[in-house]
């Protein structure tokens, strides 16, 4: 469904996970290519900041966790 | 307290819909405006209020034609699928009556050819939704 869209930053965020949790657990970072850009307190927080830092392109806002836990959809309107 | 009320000739049969608008997000504008760009017109779509939804969803077609970038991905599990991952766009979901939302919401595609948005709980999650069945109607209250 992403088609490889935010695949490099997905990456960084993988091959920081470790140091992102011990410093950021819970947090939502805000990641642009290799490079994470910042941790904010709110998911709105950050993509506010990606917008005003980078402007209108794709940028990656995810919040430090140690598992992801898939969002959950009952409804059968979704063509996934 | 804004709100919006819709009937429907059959409900039950048609489910909550809503003739609603989709348009860029606030961050999105203001880069936009920063940038000097033109900022895209709403997109109009009919959405259907998905109790069963976690979050709200909006067709691949719509965040093509308001230009946005994706700002996160998410999993997301259905009765028939586990773990797919969909991109992130932030919007303003705009309601009769000029009731807006700003939502975080999905892309992924949504069955048949009539609906373009899932109004999901994360919008419903910040109002009042009364649905009087017997008298075929829906309101929405923020």
């Amino acid at each position: 469904m992403t088609e490889g869209m935010l695949s490099e930053e997905l990456k960084t965020y993988e091959a920081n996970a470790e140091s992102l949790l011990g410093a950021h657990e819970a947090k939502f970072v805000l990641i642009y290519g290799d490079r994470v850009l910042g941790a904010f307190d709110s998911q709105m927080d950050a993509i506010t900041s990606g917008y005003r830092q980078l402007g209108n392109v794709p940028f990656l806002v995810k919040q430090v966790v140690k598992v992801e836990v898939p969002l959950s959809f009952v409804s059968n309107l979704l063509g996934v | 307290m804004p709100s919006f009320t819709a009937q429907l000739p059959n409900l039950q049969a048609m489910g909550p819909l809503v003739e609603m608008r989709i348009w860029v997000g606030t961050p999105v504008e203001e880069a936009l405006k920063k940038a000097d760009r033109k900022i895209p017109e709403p997109v109009a779509a009919r959405g259907m209020i998905d109790t069963g939804a976690t979050g709200s969803v909006i067709q691949p077609a719509i965040a093509q034609q308001l230009g946005l970038q994706p700002v996160g991905v998410v999993s997301i599990s259905t009765p028939s699928s586990e773990n797919v991952p969909c991109l992130q766009y932030p919007v303003r979901l705009i309601f009769p009556n000029n009731v807006i939302v700003e939502a975080l919401t999905i892309e992924a595609p949504l069955r048949g050819q009539h609906i373009q948005c899932l109004v999901g709980r994360d919008v419903l999650a910040h109002g009042v939704l009364v649905y009087t069945g017997y008298i075929n109607q829906f309101t929405l209250s923020f």
